[in-house]
C-alpha cells in the first residue's frame, strides 16, 4: 500500500464512522458499557488492595531485647542494621527501656509519681525494643524466626493472625479482581465483535465489489479497522470520562466522611492523579485493540470470493 | 485470451455444472457465451475470476492457470479483467466518480492519474455531467454505464460482462452492446455472457452456447470491427 493509497483509506474509514452513524452508535455504546463495568471493576481491586495495605502496613512487629542487656550504641546500631538486612523488612526503629517509659508516662500523666519509682535504670521494669515494620507480610512467619534468631532478642510479638488475614482477603480480592476483569474483557470482545460483524454484514455487498474489482484482503481491511480502532477509542474516551468523573465523585464523598470510616477511607482510598493514568492509557489502548481486532476478525468470512 | 481444457465442474451434491468444456477465446475476440438459466455460465465465468477452481482440467486467463494462483495473487488476476455484472454492483456509498476511481486505487494508482483518467472514461460512456451522483439517482442504464467504466478505466485486456442488459430496457441494451462492440474493435477481448437469444443474433460475433454444462456449439462471428473509439 502505498502513502496516497493509505490517506485514502484511513480518510474512508474516518467517513466510514459518520456515514454508518447508527452502527458507530451501537459500537461505541457496547464497547462504552463493556469498559464502564471493566474501569468499576479495576478500580474497586485497586482500592480493595490499597485498604488491605494500608490495615496490613498499621501492624508494626515488636522484638523485645534481653532486659539484662546493656547494649552499647555500636551494638544497638549493629542488630539494627542486622534486623534491616532481613528479606521483607522494611524499617525498624530502636526503643530503649527510657523511651518506653516516656511514652507511658505521656499516656498517663496523672500517675507521674508512680512512673518516678522505676527511675533510674535499674529500676525500670521495661524492655527495650526494636519496632519493626514488615514489607512482605505474606512471609511472617520466616521473618519473625528469623528476628528471633538474632543475638540479646527475647521475644517477637507479631499480629500474626491477623496479617493474615489481611493477606488472604488481599489475594482473594486481587486475584478476583483480575478474573472479573479477564471474563468482562472476553464479554467486550465478543460483544463488541458481534456489533461489529452487523456492521460488516450490512455491507457484505460493498466488500464482494470490492474483491471482484481486484482489491487485496489488506486493502478492504484496512478502512474497517480504522472505522474499528475509531469505535474503540471513542469508547474508551467516553467510559473515561465516565468512570473517572463518578470515581472523582465517590473521592470527593469519601473525604467528608468522619469517625472509624473517615480514618480509613481517607488514609487508604486512591485518589483519582493515582488513577488516571491507569485507567485513561488502558481504556485507550483496550478499546483501540478490542475495535481493530473486532473488525478485522468480523470481516475475514466475507473476504473469501 | 481464455482457455478451458477438458474443464468440469462438480459442486458439492453431486451438482454437475460443466462436464469436459473446452474453449478458447483468443486475445482481441468478442464473444458471446449463450445459455438459458442453470446452464452453466455462471460457473465458466466463476472459474475465470476464480472464484470457484474446476474440478477436472485447467482454465488458463493471460496464460496463467488460475488454479495454481495462490490465494492472495487472485486480486492480481483480477486486475487484468473488467467485470460488468447485471446487477450493477456499485457501492451504493460511492458516487459514480468514486465508484470508478475505487477500480484505480485498489491497484495503488497515484491520484494525479486517476483525477485524470476518471472523467475521461465517464466521458467514454456519456457520463461525463453524472459524475458526482449517487447510484441510487441514477437510472438503470446510466448504472450499468457506471458499471462499464469502471471496467474500463484501469485498461484492462478482458472486459467480461454478465448479462450486461438483463436488468435494462431493450433500447439500451442494444447501446450497452454497441459500447462493447466499441472497446472490442480497440483489440480488449470481450466476453459477453447472456441468455438473449435476440441480442446475440443482432451482433454477429462468435456465439458458444452452453447447455447442461456442456458447449453444445460454437459457431465464430462474421462481422468485422469498426473504427476505434476507446
Amino acid at each position: 500500500m502505498n502513502w496516497s493509497s493509505f490517506k485514502y483509506l484511513t480518510r474512508q474509514g474516518l467517513h466510514n464512522l459518520a456515514a454508518n452513524r447508527l452502527m458507530t452508535l451501537a459500537g461505541v455504546g457496547v464497547l462504552t458499557a463493556c469498559l464502564v463495568i471493566t474501569g468499576v471493576a479495576t478500580l474497586f481491586t485497586m482500592n480493595v488492595d490499597s485498604l488491605v495495605a494500608y490495615l496490613g502496613s498499621q501492624n508494626e512487629t515488636i522484638v523485645y531485647l534481653d532486659p539484662a542487656w546493656d547494649g552499647t550504641d555500636e551494638e544497638i546500631a549493629q542488630l539494627n542494621s542486622d534486623i534491616l538486612a532481613i528479606p521483607g523488612v522494611a524499617g525498624a526503629t530502636y526503643y530503649s527501656k527510657r523511651d518506653v517509659l516516656e511514652e507511658y508516662r505521656g499516656y498517663m500523666e496523672e500517675y507521674a509519681d508512680l512512673w518516678d519509682e522505676f527511675e533510674p535504670d535499674e529500676e525500670n521494669p521495661f524492655k527495650a525494643n526494636f519496632s519493626v515494620v514488615i514489607r512482605d507480610l505474606e512471609n511472617l512467619d520466616g521473618i519473625c524466626a528469623q528476628l528471633r534468631a538474632l543475638p540479646h532478642v527475647v521475644k517477637v510479638n507479631a499480629a500474626e493472625e491477623m496479617t493474615y488475614i489481611f493477606v488472604s482477603v488481599q489475594s482473594v480480592i486481587t486475584i478476583a479482581g483480575y478474573v472479573l476483569v479477564a471474563v468482562l474483557a472476553v464479554v467486550s470482545i465478543v460483544v463488541i465483535s458481534n456489533t461489529i460483524r452487523l456492521s460488516v454484514y450490512a455491507r457484505r455487498r460493498e466488500i464482494n465489489i470490492m474483491k471482484y474489482v481486484g482489491a487485496t484482503n489488506g486493502f478492504i481491511r484496512w478502512p474497517f479497522f480504522v472505522e474499528g480502532v475509531g469505535v474503540g477509542l471513542l469508547s474508551a474516551v467516553l467510559a473515561g470520562a465516565i468512570v473517572l468523573a463518578a470515581y472523582a465523585g465517590l473521592v470527593q464523598a469519601s473525604g467528608q466522611l468522619t469517625g472509624f470510616w473517615g480514618t480509613l477511607l481517607g488514609a487508604s482510598v486512591l485518589p483519582v492523579s493515582r488513577v488516571w493514568y491507569i485507567i485513561l492509557p488502558a481504556f485507550l489502548l483496550g478499546g483501540a485493540v478490542v475495535g481493530g481486532l473486532g473488525s478485522v476478525t468480523s470481516i475475514r468470512k466475507h473476504l473469501n470470493v | 485470451m481464455i482457455r478451458f481444457e477438458h474443464v468440469s465442474k462438480v459442486y458439492p451434491g453431486d451438482h454437475l455444472a460443466l462436464e469436459d468444456v473446452n474453449i478458447h477465446i483468443r486475445k482481441g475476440e468478442f464473444a458471446f457465451v449463450l445459455g438459458h438459466s442453470g446452464a452453466g455460465k455462471s460457473t465458466f465465468l466463476k472459474m475465470i475470476l476464480r472464484e470457484e477452481k474446476p474440478t477436472e482440467g485447467a482454465v488458463f486467463v493471460n496464460g496463467q492457470d488460475v488454479a495454481r494462483i495462490r490465494e492472495r495473487d487472485i486480486p492480481y488476476l483480477r486486475r487484468q479483467m473488467g467485470v460488468v455484472f447485471q446487477d450493477f454492483r456499485l457501492i451504493p456509498s460511492m458516487t459514480a466518480y468514486e465508484n470508478v476511481a475505487f477500480a484505480m486505487r485498489v491497484t495503488n494508482i497515484p491520484e494525479k492519474k486517476i483525477c485524470q483518467r476518471v472523467p475521461y472514461v465517464l466521458d467514454l460512456v456519456g457520463l461525463g455531467d453524472k459524475a458526482d451522483s449517487l447510484p441510487e439517482a441514477m437510472s438503470g442504464g446510466e448504472q450499468q454505464r457506471v458499471a462499464l467504466a469502471r471496467a474500463l478505466v484501469h485498461s484492462p485486456q478482458l472486459i467480461i460482462a454478465d448479462e450486461p442488459t438483463g436488468n435494462i430496457d431493450p433500447e439500451l441494451s442494444f447501446e450497452m452492446m454497441e459500447l462493447l462492440s466499441a472497446i472490442n474493435s480497440v483489440g480488449i477481448t470481450v466476453v459477453v455472457v447472456t441468455h438473449e437469444h435476440e441480442l446475440v443474433h443482432r451482433f454477429h460475433q462468435r456465439v458458444i452456447t452452453i447447455d447442461h454444462g456442456h458447449v453444445i456449439s460454437d459457431v465464430p462471428g462474421a462481422q468485422l470491427h469498426e473504427e476505434p473509439t476507446v
